[in-house]
């Protein structure tokens, strides 16, 4: 079975799996081959990998220009700068012509980000790529399943862009968990108090948070949600239907992720209350991943006191 | 190059009355910019572009790139008088439901090779296109076309300096130097900077031709053509409203709707001259 030590590296083993059986594949680097652990690739296919300099919009272009001569690119390189600086390139050359580019995202949230600080911390990725028309956003939560769903994904016509970490985030599945592409992954169900929705590597502080739950006679279903777009729809709204309350947990700003798509979905179809956690809207700090992301705000004990408020908030 | 300069002259004033009509009728674009790239999109796709007309998606076809997208009307013209569809569709430009949006769109325009029109892009794409074109051995040439204003935006030298890097020599660009821009000249707009030494610092095979002489644009892409291991840059000087005398030089005409009078004139002088 096998084991990485981190999301980028299992994205890139997965991308040289799908690379191996299809030629079609190919990766362009912004001078993010070693960020991105993708010298294996550069390695294995030499005449596959480009290099379009430190210049993440030429990069976005070049490989809409390969995916509009039938290629497949992939392009891996910061968060931040696929969906700030080259929005525009995702958008209008690989999305609107609906061309097979997958991006993935280095150094997403504060436990990607971490000490680098605020400039090559992505808090504003996902809700910036949901906004696309026809894009996939994926945010898996660890390297397991980063991998599985890397090669179950790469068959997904149009863009697709996945959250990645920076090779610190916990591994919470077992090696060689398959992924059922797009759907929630129900992980934990001690109740129907609350349900607890996490998306990304924070996975393990929102399992840490139903157990603590859990003792205080509170009951909380954990769902991790590898797809914030499309939503698994039908999957959350059977969550809230059946709990009296839901906590959305992820490494973003609450504005634009996983909360979001959740509170638009509750309000379409399912009216819930929702507590959304996760990034206050506020620019966070350098830090260690771990001691970072607690302070603001996604430890399992914040998590926990989150959920305790608002199911004891519900009105009977 | 055997080229039939007679034919491609007869062909640009087609296009240039298609022009002019489209915007009259539609009431809307960009007659200005699209008058000065049109001997260079005639001479494109009468002689040098190995295309199929019947088979646009053919996966050897030389691509084009029209990054100043706002002139889209030149080259949809140029596609069906070519035969990609109907020219009976080309009044319904940037209509509701058209094929013919305000800017090229390659999944709705049948021989439109990549979307375009926000500027400064179509030089990295072709980059990407010029990369496959190796990478797949189809052996293809990527052509782009570039304002000069638009030379303002900083991926364009991104993409320069990738395909010399990457040797493409598949990869030619015109950049029409009509000297305008939206606002005013390039050089009040953007600052002053010679376009010839810039893609010589690049690494670039240059050239400089008057981008209205169909033979120096044939024998311009021939002698691109031949540069095999660079890619080449082909600065043509152009007139902004080139051929609509009243149109020439007048930016006004960059985005403008020519009245019923001009309009009547427009196509009486185009019938006329051979320009």
């Amino acid at each position: 079975m096998m084991e990485f030590k981190g999301s980028r590296e299992a994205f890139v083993a997965a991308l040289v799996e799908i690379a191996e059986k299809d030629p079609r594949v190919v990766f362009i680097s912004a001078d993010s081959l070693k960020a991105a652990r993708a010298t294996t690739f550069a390695d294995r296919f030499p005449d596959r990998y480009f290099e379009a300099g430190l210049a993440e919009q030429n990069a976005v272009a070049i490989a809409a220009g390969l995916a509009a001569c039938g290629l497949k690119p992939y392009v891996i390189t910061y968060g931040g700068f696929i969906t700030m600086r080259a929005c525009e390139q995702v958008r209008t050359f690989c999305a609107y012509p609906e061309l097979d580019v997958t991006f993935a995202g280095l150094n997403g949230g504060l436990i990607g980000g971490e000490r680098e600080g605020v400039t090559h911390q992505s808090i504003e990725d996902v809700g910036i790529m949901r906004t696309i028309p026809g894009i996939t956003v994926f945010e898996p939560a660890d390297a397991a399943e980063t991998y599985a769903l890397a090669k179950a994904a790469a068959g997904i016509r149009g863009p697709v862009y996945f959250r990645l970490g920076s090779g610190r985030e916990p591994d919470v599945f077992p090696a060689g968990i398959d992924v059922e592409v797009g759907k929630l992954r129900k992980v934990m169900d001690y109740g129907a108090d609350v349900a607890l929705i996490s998306t990304g590597f924070v996975l393990d502080r929102v399992i840490g948070a139903a157990e603590i739950l859990k003792k205080e006679g509170i009951g909380a279903v954990v769902a991790s949600v590898h797809a914030v777009k499309p939503l698994d729809a039908d999957g959350i709204v059977g969550l809230l239907s059946s709990c009296k309350a839901a906590v959305t947990v992820e490494d973003h700003n609450v504005v634009g992720g996983l909360g979001s798509a959740v509170a638009e979905l509750a309000a379409d179809r399912c009216p819930t209350r929702i507590a959304r956690l996760g990034i206050q809207d506020r620019f966070p700090e350098s830090g260690p991943a771990s001691e970072l992301a607690d302070k603001y705000g996604l430890s399992a004990a914040s998590i926990a006191d989150a959920a305790r408020k608002l199911v004891a908030a519900k009105p009977a | 190059m055997d080229i039939d300069t007679g034919r491609i002259a007869d062909f640009a004033r087609r296009i240039r009355k298609d022009i002019v009509e489209m915007v009259y009728l539609a009431k809307d674009g960009h007659p200005g910019p699209a008058l000065s790239i049109t001997d260079i999109v005639a001479t494109l796709y009468d002689s040098v572009l190995r295309i199929d007309p019947g088979n646009p998606r053919w996966d050897g076809r030389d691509r084009l790139i029209l990054s100043k997208g706002h002139s889209c009307t030149a080259v949809y013209s140029a596609l069906a008088r070519k035969g990609y569809f109907s020219p009976s569709i080309l009044p319904e430009l940037r209509a509701l439901g058209s094929i013919l949006q305000g800017h090229p769109v390659m999944d709705k325009t049948p021989g439109i090779d990549m979307t375009s029109g926000s500027l400064g892009n179509g030089l990295s794409i072709g980059v990407g296109m010029a990369l496959a074109s190796a990478y797949t051995k189809k052996g293809f040439d990527v052509f782009v076309i570039t304002g000069d204003g638009e030379l303002q935006e900083g991926i364009v030298w991104e993409g320069a300096l990738s395909a010399a890097k990457y040797r493409l020599g598949r990869l030619i660009v015109f950049v029409d130097r009509n000297g305008w821009q939206s606002g005013s000249t390039c050089d009040e707009v953007g600052g002053r900077c010679p376009i010839l030494p810039r893609f010589e610092a690049f690494g670039w095979h240059c050239q400089e031709i008057d981008g209205h002489d169909i033979r120096a644009i044939a024998s311009a892409v021939e002698a691109a053509r031949k540069e095999t291991g660079r890619p080449s840059a082909i600065i043509a000087d152009t007139v902004k409203g080139k051929g609509v005398p009243f149109m020439e030089n007048d930016n006004s005409w960059h985005k403008r709707v020519p009245t019923k009078e001009q309009y009547e004139e427009a196509m009486s002088v185009l019938s006329e001259r051979a320009t």
